[in-house]
This record gives C-alpha cells, structure tokens and sequence, in this order.
C-alpha cells in the first residue's frame, strides 16, 4: 500500500509515514543513547578495594566539591586546626599537620584569610586543589570529568531535538485540523526518555560500588551510632562526612557547625538520624541509651555502681 | 539451671573484652586479638537484626556476652516475665554462652529508680534475690552470672557482710559471679573496708569474669562513673585478685567521655598486663 501525500498532510508527509520514522529515530537515539551511557559510565574498579580511597576522594563521589569541602574541613576541625570567629568566619589554630592533602592545605590557607565557609568551594586555591581530586578520580575510572559528561549529554540534547521536532509537526497540524493523537502519545515516553538521560551523574559505576562498600564498612560512622569521634580521630570523622554528610559535623561538634553556617545534610544513610542528630548525649556523663550505668539521671551520686 | 558449669559452652569469656557500645563500634572491631566483648542487653532488639558491628564481632567468632541493666533481680517483687524474655532473646541471638545481670533493684512499688539501688544485706534481701535469680535462671538458655554493684552507703540492717552476702545468693541458686573491680575499690574507698580483705573470702573460683572501669573522685567519695580513666588503684585490684585466682576474662567498661582510641588501648594493654592475658590491640 502506498501513501499518497495528500493536499492537506502537514509538510506534504503524511501521518502514518511521518510518525514511523519518528519512532524509528527515537529508538535509534534511545537505545544508542542508553548503549553509550552504560558503556561511558562502567569505571575502573578500584585497584586493591574500596579502603584506597581517602575521605575526601569518597567524598567528591559521593557528594561533587561541596561534600568534598565540608569532608576536608571536618577534618581540619577534628584536627583543631581551624575554627570559627563570633563574625562566623573560619580562622585557623595551630599549624597543619603532616600528611595533609592539597585540599587540606587550601582550605586551611583559605581559613587563615577569614573566609565564610560557605565561600570554601569558590576560593581560587580550593577550586584548583578540587579540580586535581576530581582529576585525579578521572583517571582512576571512578569520576567524570567535563569532557565524558559532555560526552554524555549529547545523546539527550539529539533526544530534545527530536522532541521539538515532534511538538512543532503536532502543533502545526492540530491548527489545520489534522488528528496528530499518537504523536502527541509517543511524545510522552520520549520526554521521560529525555529527562532521566539528562541526568549525567558525576560517578561511574565502579564509583558506586566502592561507595557502597565503603558505607558497608563504616556504619559505626552513622551519625545515628552518635559515634565517639574523639576515639577514632580526623580522618575517620571526616569520612563520616564524606559517607553521611554534614550531619556528622552537627553531631560531632554543634557549636562549630552552627557558628560556621554549614548547612545540614544527611545523606547515605536510611533511618540515620537525619539532618543533624546532634547528640543528646553531649555531656556525656550519665547519658542514658546504651550504657551500662542502667540508664539513670545522674542523681543519687552513686555514678555507674555497675 | 542451677548448676553452672565454670566452663560454659560454646566459648566461655576469655582473656581481655571490652564493652561493645555503638559509639565505639569501629574502635572495637578494628581490635585484632579481641576475643570477648559485652552488650547491654536492654540495647538489643532480639527480633531484629543485631546492630550493625555487632554482627561482623559474632561472625569473627568473637563472645558476646548481654549485660542485663533492668531486670531488677534485688527487687521484692517478682522480675517482670517480658524483660526476662527479653534477655533470654538476646542471648539466643547472639550465641552467648553466658549473661549478667546485677544484684540490685531498679524499681519498687512501680516506680523507676533509672538507677542500680544496692539491697540490705539481710536474709530477708538474700532470700528475695535467690526467688528472682531462680526464676531468671529457669527461663534464660544460658548460665547467669551475678554482679554486686557499688554503693555509697550502708543500708542500717545489714545483717551479713558483702562477702557472706554474696556467697550465701551464689551458693543458693549456682550462679556465676560477675566482680566488678571498680565497683570493689569504690566500697572500700567510701564505705571502709580492706578491698583485699574481701577479695580473700570472695569465691574466686565462681568468676566467670571481672569488670574494670574508671570513675573519679569527688567530694570526698570514689564515683564509679565509666566515664574516667581507670585509676591505678583499679588496676592494682586487677593484679591483687590473679595473684589469688586468675579470673578467665577481664572486660573493660567505658560508657562515655570516649577518649581517643590511643588512650582506650593503652588501657586494654593494661589489663592486659596486669593479668597477664595477650593485648588485644
């Protein structure tokens, strides 16, 4: 059977014959679309297991250069490094110590200048110490860097190309009368195509699986545990955050976090306490929940006695 | 229940433990020698899956002993069936071959005391803690052992002292003994008394095994507050009661101001050579 075009066909291309190659265009974008992102965003897994990777390496993962600034000032505070002024800017105690990664070194430079931690991540020394970590990542197949991602939105802006194409031929033919009823509905899964590959995450799938691992092996980090970050040190804290967010910094120090501004966020964790569980237990004499003490006030004067 | 073996199966507490608390979760774990750790058993749900850590400890192969706060074993009144369940729960879930509870009472006549309150030492309480640790001991799948607690004062009709307290309960119900070194040195420190003098006429040989922890002192008394560095005081007791009998474990109890892990080692290696038992960090 042939399709003759008609008079009144929108372009001269009739219904039926325009709408079959539209839908064999978008399969061909969607599928290779999809192809190329599963391909793009397989990784490298991570050479010697999850445990190689460091708290703000984790945290860039997990969290892109915010999570990656909040991971490495946790840290520094831990660390007592840096501080926090009643105008609620960073300043800096004591000098770095050893060990410390160029992230470190920035941001602690940048709290020596009486930054607001909210300007962190714009801070030139921390924006370039950021780019060498997610560089870093690059190479190791675990982050995406801005060529791989514009890479990967390429298929998505076809796909958008495609769509308008799609809503341009329906609207022209509905004002001259002519029914355009399954464009319209192929143009529905097409635009929820569109929108979930848009999304061009920051980490390949190796990525995820070694942040998976290592929220795995540092559960006692969860901010709902009330972990003692006195006992486990810097840079357990910092990868409380770089695994939980900044609610660790709430729990671990309330003060700080509060005079800082850094804003509450708890991520990776279901049930965790969620944004800023600071802890109840603060004082930490005579608390209640899990202490063999028989969870009492601290009246009677008789201590734990058990 | 009633006849408790000195060496409970599977594996009996062994060596130097330290107290499992979810804030210290990833302390304990990263010990590489630990053999013996202790919960609260009020902090088990023993129908759901046990918290994070504590699994991984029991699939080491590592003992987990519940420490039992509530069950109100000194109370008059009978110990509440629920909570008794409850611990016998925990002990099915993590394997354990023994719990603990205190001879003490948390409630009376209704009321919470959210506090371990020490029993005269009369008959009357000897015989009120006997009813509730056979009951106890009836419904747990395990062997119980019992742990005297600290006190600032003297009841006024204490008719036996600490020792024949103590041993005339664990003659009567076959109960294991859970001694609290701390809570030893804080007797004799406020209440008088030679802690040596007691450790002579204590059945050592009922241990299953012993609790050290720190407190402070304040206002002219000894605070068992697990809160403090264990004094040397403490430590000295540790070494006082091998030179008698050797208890089979030591556990360290730490239940809050969690110093740095440094400081928690250094003490695990001191109980560690103050009994003789291999460090566990």
């Amino acid at each position: 059977m042939t399709v003759l075009a008609a008079p009144g066909d929108t372009w001269g291309i009739p219904g039926p014959v325009f709408l079959r190659w539209y839908l064999l265009a978008a399969a061909v974008l969607v599928v290779g679309t999809l192809v190329h992102r599963f391909r793009a965003l397989a990784g490298t897994p991570v050479d010697g297991g999850a445990a190689q990777l460091g708290p703000q390496q984790a945290a860039y993962l997990n969290g892109g250069d915010q999570l990656a600034v909040w991971t490495a000032l946790g840290g520094l505070r831990h660390a007592g490094v840096v501080t926090v002024t009643p105008d609620r800017r960073l300043t800096t105690a004591g000098s770095l110590p050893a060990g410390v990664t160029p992230l470190d070194q920035a941001i602690f430079n940048a709290a020596a200048r009486g930054v607001h931690s909210r300007e962190l991540r714009h801070d030139e020394w921390v924006t370039r110490a950021l780019e060498q970590l997610r560089d870093g990542l690059q190479q190791r197949g675990l982050a995406l860097g801005p060529d791989q991602r514009n890479a990967l939105r390429r298929g998505p802006m076809l796909i958008a190309a495609l769509l308008a194409l799609g809503v341009i031929r329906a609207f022209v033919g509905l004002s001259n009368g002519r029914p355009a009823g399954f464009l319209l509905l192929s143009l529905v899964p097409l635009f929820i195509a569109f929108l979930l590959l848009a999304r061009v995450p920051r980490r390949t799938r190796a990525a995820d699986r070694a942040l998976h691992e290592l929220r795995n092996r540092h559960t006692w980090l969860r901010p709902s545990a009330a972990p003692a970050y006195a006992t486990y040190g810097p840079s357990a804290a910092a990868m409380g955050v770089a695994l939980f967010g900044t609610a660790t910094i709430w729990a671990m120090d309330p003060g700080f976090a509060d005079q800082a501004e850094i804003q509450r966020q708890a991520l990776g964790a279901s049930g965790a306490g969620s944004a800023g569980s600071s802890s109840s237990c603060s004082s930490g004499s005579s608390c209640g929940g899990g202490s063999s003490c028989g969870g009492g006030g601290g009246c009677g004067g008789g201590g734990c006695g058990g | 229940m009633t006849s408790a073996s000195p060496e409970p199966t599977p594996t009996g507490p062994y060596g130097v433990g330290v107290g499992w608390r979810p804030e210290i979760a990833g302390f304990v774990a990263g010990l590489p020698g630990l053999r013996f750790v202790e919960v609260v058993a009020e902090t088990v749900n023993p129908a759901g899956p046990l918290p994070d850590g504590l699994a991984e400890l029991c699939e080491r192969g590592v003992t987990v002993v519940p420490h039992g706060v509530k069950l109100s074993l000194g109370g008059a009144e009978p110990v509440d069936p629920a909570r008794l369940a409850h611990l016998a729960g925990v002990a099915a879930a993590v394997n354990a071959p023994l719990v603990s509870e205190h001879i003490a009472f948390v409630r009376a006549g209704g009321l919470e005391a959210g506090h371990l309150l020490p029993l005269p030492r009369s008959r009357e309480a000897v015989a009120a803690v006997v009813a509730n640790v056979r009951r106890a001991q009836a419904e747990l799948p395990v062997p119980l052992a019992l742990e005297p607690i600290a006190a600032l004062f003297d009841w006024p009709d204490d008719e036996l002292d600490e020792a024949d307290f103590l041993t005339e309960i664990l003659d009567a119900t076959g109960a294991l003994l859970l001694l609290d070194l701390a809570n030893v040195h804080a007797n004799a420190r406020n209440r008088g008394g030679d802690p040596r003098a007691l450790l002579d006429r204590l059945p050592l040989d009922r241990v299953a095994y012993v609790h050290v922890a720190g407190g402070a002192e304040q206002g002219n008394f000894y605070h068992d507050t697990h809160t403090d560095p264990v004094p040397v005081e403490v430590l000295d007791l540790v070494g006082e009661l091998c030179v008698r009998r050797r208890p089979p474990a030591l556990l360290l109890e730490r239940d809050g101001h969690y110093p740095p892990a440094a400081e928690l080692r250094g003490e695990l290696d001191a109980l560690a050579a103050a009994s003789g038992y291999p460090v566990v960090t």
